[in-house]
């Protein structure tokens, strides 16, 4: 909490709590989030195929999951999805950022930079089902673009058998997140560049600070707020993934690329046994909850020491 | 960042001589270069797109999916204009989207103000609560608001979807605000307070000038995502009057069969207005204000 | 601007209403329609054909010949998606939004679920009363019925199909006859088929690893090794099936054997259903063997050579089942209107467009089939039905093994485990599943 023990802005009279400007959002979410999640948990506990009544079963279904290793291998390559969905497109989103804030909207005007912008970002408004079609056609491996090229250019041994391979399908699938994931980052970390104020720049360019040294001393801490944001978010997406998996490869080949969602998908819908699959969802959120807590209190930390350096 | 930095900008001295040093150099029309080389590769997928949007199925089938249309076929897409009633399509995707932007961006909004300058007790639990939105896979939340929605009566309404997403994007719009908020200058606080401003007043004179930028993002982002959200209105728009462009988009593919030249079609068409979008709206992105540069 | 109750007063309200909305849930499933009567106006009509193909051709036309016969009705019409009716299905017939008749697939999975919670209705006392339970030869006639655990094959009807289909094999007329070949008529014949094809540097089957064609490859070399009362066994568990008996180790050896021969491209594990057809359009593979689904758009994109089908060399059985099943949810508001308009698709009119056009009708009088490619493919279907040929599908007994058997067969493909392991993978899953069915 800040150095202070009030809240800023002690009331006036008449004034409203702060807590009455939580009050709309607070009852949505408790109306839409909180009751669905707590009969997910309900039906956690039941054998029910969606209609009809479930029938009480207790943990049968954690028991269940917990040895199912299926299971097991998709949170291993949620880890592959971490990295692919948040370890590289925060770097690489923060340095394009940077390039195109920084420099190119300095050097060349800021049309170019917001046009080199939106090229960045399109992936992220394309929807998946066309995402997992272009990219299967880049990446067929007979007659994809990406293994044409690669013949045509004499590297016939380099043309592997992108998704179909066990050894090849989850890097794959990496890539193309980066691809659909880097222009959120990019978005974001621009809009937090402009938030920094311009002296603080020039101050330090007049005390011979270089472009590197001013952007780790003074950029890097400025939009920290917006980097916990980006990192905390992109994990939550890649535990989540869903989408790509389902166009690309369905979780295959033998389930190399099966990721929490996908499995969960597997158990709520063609199985009908939405009782298992309310328990994957559920341990599924719990985990999410452990990593996005953890994020949490370090950026309380590095909030408080903020405050307190102030 | 709160505390004044005076700063002497040098008057004497030559600047040109540095600006001209800027200015001219290969140094940056490398770095262009290569920045515009990535954006290329980023957008050779799209290239594949347009090439196979206006191709007759037949082509397709023959000639494969990397080859220029011979003709520009317009009939799928035609076909598919009518057959989805597209205008309708479009018309309840830009209400909800646009609706659940404005709306979802409001809610975030006043939910930050009390979690990141208010400073509400308990405030990171909170903020972690409110992600949980954003946590739990939609899926198990789909049962549960089926229900719900059946007995309120907005089953099939496109309100449930509007209601449902304000709740679900918000949760991220708080987290992101308050996280700004958080490290809000007070200064500029306690000086509006001593001008005698209410709380109500100043979040509206001062800190919604301020987060303009961040709101923008929050806008954005939230119509797009919500323009393509697929899973939720598949479940509550049961009407084809109601439904969304990605909804309809799903009936070009059948149980074993899909319609890949028209899917093409129809994603560009529906792409377009999202991408629209965002480039208006980038506008306001770069009409930044700094938050040192107030009054 | 102060603070005024006014605002406080609001803000209250909305915790208010929110706290109704939490407070009104319970479990109440839709209203029921207590059967509609004959003076209703309208027909709420559902399915999920395309267009343009033979199902969506013909039941267009019945929609007019309905309207017709029915002044002052209207038929309601919406096509929808596949997608939405197979996830949703459950939960729109639960409501009052659903339709008054509707396609929907036939399976354990989806009509039996269904009639076993109660929400479609029994229509056996129609249905024999307007004949159409003589107009389908009994293999049509197992999806159609489902038994109080929605199990196929006996009990009451359910729905009814205006449809047939089957998997086939589809070849290229032009690279037989460049090869010098001649259609096979036993296993061992295409086997050596697929051995000149190979000599000469092409990959004679397509295949899709990712999806169902490569399990359905799977199934029928294991067809031709079984006798009807396995099928029984293994659709609806008349019986034990074993998992490592002569007849499902053929199937995976077999398969393994074509995948190392280069019969089946060893690459194929990723590709979709779709780039395998694509592949068959453009004349790279000579062969494919998948289902009569794909014959109205062979027929609309093919050119630059002759094709033709012929079923699966030596088999009695092939994979195969009635089409979707027109329906009647429980809450439809004017079952009677439906029973006619199915009526209407059951007559040979009707059933004659869909076979003229890249359909296979379930009760077409052969006569009225004047187009000869629609002709070739009724033949070849007519021919398994002859001999009670139809098998159904390999993923039909439990749910979610459709799942198992693309990555299961996958493996296959990759030879990255031996068909012994596979097998033994496949029999855990399916006896979990008849287990939990149980």
């Amino acid at each position: 909490m800040s150095t202070t023990a009030t809240t800023t802005l002690p009331r006036i009279r008449g004034e409203v709590s702060y807590w009455a400007y939580l009050v709309p959002g607070g009852a949505l979410f408790l109306a839409i989030i909180v009751l669905p999640f707590v009969m997910n948990i309900y039906f956690s506990l039941t054998r029910w195929p969606g209609l009809g009544d479930p029938t009480f079963i207790g943990l049968e279904n954690y028991v269940r999951l917990f040895q199912d290793e299926v299971f097991w291998t998709s949170f291993r390559n949620s880890i592959a999805m971490i990295v692919a969905m948040v370890v590289v497109p925060t770097l690489l989103g923060l340095l394009l950022a940077a390039v195109l804030f920084d420099y190119i909207g300095k050097k060349f005007s800021g049309s170019v930079s917001s046009g080199l912008r939106a090229v960045y970002y399109l992936p992220q408004i394309l929807p998946v089902t066309v995402v997992g079609i272009l990219w299967s056609w880049i990446l067929n491996p007979q007659t994809g673009a990406l293994n044409v090229v690669l013949r045509s250019l004499g590297l016939d041994g380099m043309a592997l058998n992108w998704l179909g391979s066990t050894d090849t399908a989850l890097p794959s699938v990496m890539a193309v997140m980066v691809w659909v994931q880097v222009g959120y980052p990019v978005v974001i970390f621009m809009s937090a560049l402009q938030r920094v104020d311009p002296e603080l720049y020039e101050a330090a360019e007049l005390d011979g600070a270089g472009w590197f040294t001013r952007f780790r001393a003074i950029t890097l801490p400025q939009i920290k707020p917006e980097t916990f944001v980006v990192t905390l978010t992109c994990t939550i997406a890649a535990l989540k993934v869903f989408g790509p998996i389902y166009v690309l490869t369905r979780g295959g080949p033998e389930n190399s690329t099966n990721v929490p969602s996908y499995f969960a998908y597997q158990n709520f819908f063609p199985k009908s046994q939405v009782g298992y699959g309310a328990a994957i969802a559920t341990v599924l959120t719990v985990i999410v909850l452990l990593v996005a807590a953890i994020f949490m209190v370090l950026q309380a930390r590095s909030e408080r020491k903020e405050a307190e350096g102030r | 960042m709160s505390t004044a930095v005076v700063t002497t900008a040098p008057t004497t001295g030559p600047v040109t001589p540095a600006r001209s040093r800027h200015r001219r150099g290969a140094m940056r029309w490398v770095i262009l270069g290569v920045i515009t080389v990535g954006g290329i590769a980023m957008m050779i997928p799209f290239v594949i797109m347009l090439l196979n949007a206006f191709k007759s199925p037949q082509e397709y089938s023959n000639a494969g999916p990397l080859t220029l249309p011979t003709d520009l076929y317009f009939d799928g897409l035609i076909n598919f204009w009518n057959r989805v009633d597209y205008p309708e399509k479009l018309w309840n995707s830009i209400v909800i989207s646009g609706t659940v932007a404005v709306a979802a961006t409001l809610v975030s909004l006043l939910n930050a103000y009390a979690l990141g300058i208010g400073r509400v007790r308990g405030r990171l639990w909170l903020v972690g609560l409110f992600m949980l939105a954003n946590m739990i896979p939609q899926e198990s939340l789909v049962y549960p608001l089926y229900f719900m929605a059946k007995q309120v009566g907005l089953y099939n309404s496109i309100w449930a979807v509007v209601i449902i997403f304000t709740v679900i994007q918000s949760a991220f719009g708080t987290y992101l605000l308050a996280s700004v908020l958080g490290t809000f200058p007070p200064a500029l606080l306690e000086a509006a307070r001593l001008d005698g401003a209410s709380r109500w007043t100043i979040l509206w004179r001062v800190v919604y000038p301020i987060t303009r930028p961040t709101l923008s993002v929050l806008m954005i982002f939230f119509f797009i995502w919500t323009w393509n959200e697929f899973y939720i209105p598949l479940v509550m728009l049961i009407d084809n009057s109601s439904q969304t462009i990605p909804v309809a988009l799903a009936a070009l593919q059948g149980d074993r069969l899909m319609d890949v030249p028209t899917i093409n079609a129809g994603s560009l068409i529906s792409l377009l207005p999202a991408v629209l979008f965002f480039l208006i709206f980038q506008r306001t992105l770069t009409r930044g204000i700094t938050a040192g540069a107030v009054k | 601007m102060r603070t005024t109750p006014t605002r406080l007063a609001a803000l209250t309200g909305a915790v208010a209403l929110a706290a109704g909305l939490t407070a009104c849930s319970g479990s109440d499933d839709g209203g029921g329609g207590d059967g509609g009567t004959a003076d209703a106006t309208s027909l709420k009509l559902w399915h999920y054909e395309s267009p343009n193909g033979a199902m969506g051709i013909a039941w267009a036309e019945a929609i007019k010949v309905f309207e017709e016969e029915h002044p002052g009705v209207t038929i309601e019409f919406e096509e929808k998606s596949f997608e939405q009716i197979q996830q949703t299905a459950g939960m729109i017939l639960s409501s009052d939004e659903g339709p008054d008749i509707m396609e929907y697939n036939k399976g354990n999975a989806t009509t039996g679920l269904l009639s076993s919670q109660g929400l479609l209705t029994d229509i056996t006392a129609v249905a024999d009363e307007r004949g159409w339970t003589d107009m389908l030869s009994p293999s049509l006639a197992t999806t159609a019925q489902y038994d109080e655990s929605g199990v196929m094959g006996s009990g009451n009807w359910f729905g009814i199909p205006n449809y047939g289909e089957f998997v086939t094999v589809y070849y290229n007329k032009a690279m037989f006859e460049d090869a010098g070949l001649e259609v096979p008529t036993s296993l061992d014949e295409m086997v050596e088929v697929m051995d000149t094809f190979v000599a000469e540097g092409v990959t004679p089957l397509g295949m899709a690893g990712a999806e169902y064609p490569a399990g359905q490859l799977f199934y029928q070399l294991t067809l031709s090794q079984v006798d009807r009362q396995w099928i029984t066994d293994y659709q609806m568990f008349t019986g034990p099936v074993d998992w490592q008996g002569p007849e499902l180790t053929f199937g995976a050896e077999t398969f393994a054997e074509w995948v190392d021969a280069g019969y089946v491209a060893s690459d194929s594990a990723s590709l979709k259903a779709e780039d395998m057809g694509v592949a068959f359009i453009n004349g790279t593979y000579p062969m494919m063997v998948s289902g009569s689904w794909w014959y109205g758009r062979l027929v609309d994109e093919i050119d630059g050579f002759e094709w033709g089908v012929f079923n699966f060399p030596g088999n009695t059985f092939n994979a195969g089942s009635s089409g979707n099943l027109w329906v009647v949810p429980t809450n439809s508001k004017a079952p009677e209107l439906a029973y006619d308009f199915i009526d209407i698709t059951m007559r040979p009119e009707i059933q004659a467009i869909l076979g003229n056009n890249g359909g296979l009708p379930v009760a077409a009088d052969p006569a009225d089939i004047t187009d000869a490619k629609s002709q070739e493919l009724i033949t070849a279907f007519n021919e398994v039905l002859e001999n009670d040929g139809l098998a159904f599908y390999p993923d039909w007994p439990v749910p979610g093994f459709y799942d198992v058997i693309v990555n299961s067969v996958q493996k296959l493909i990759n030879g990255s485990a031996e068909p012994a392991t596979v097998l033994d993978e496949l029999g855990a899953a399916y006896d979990q599943g008849v287990a939990n069915a149980g």
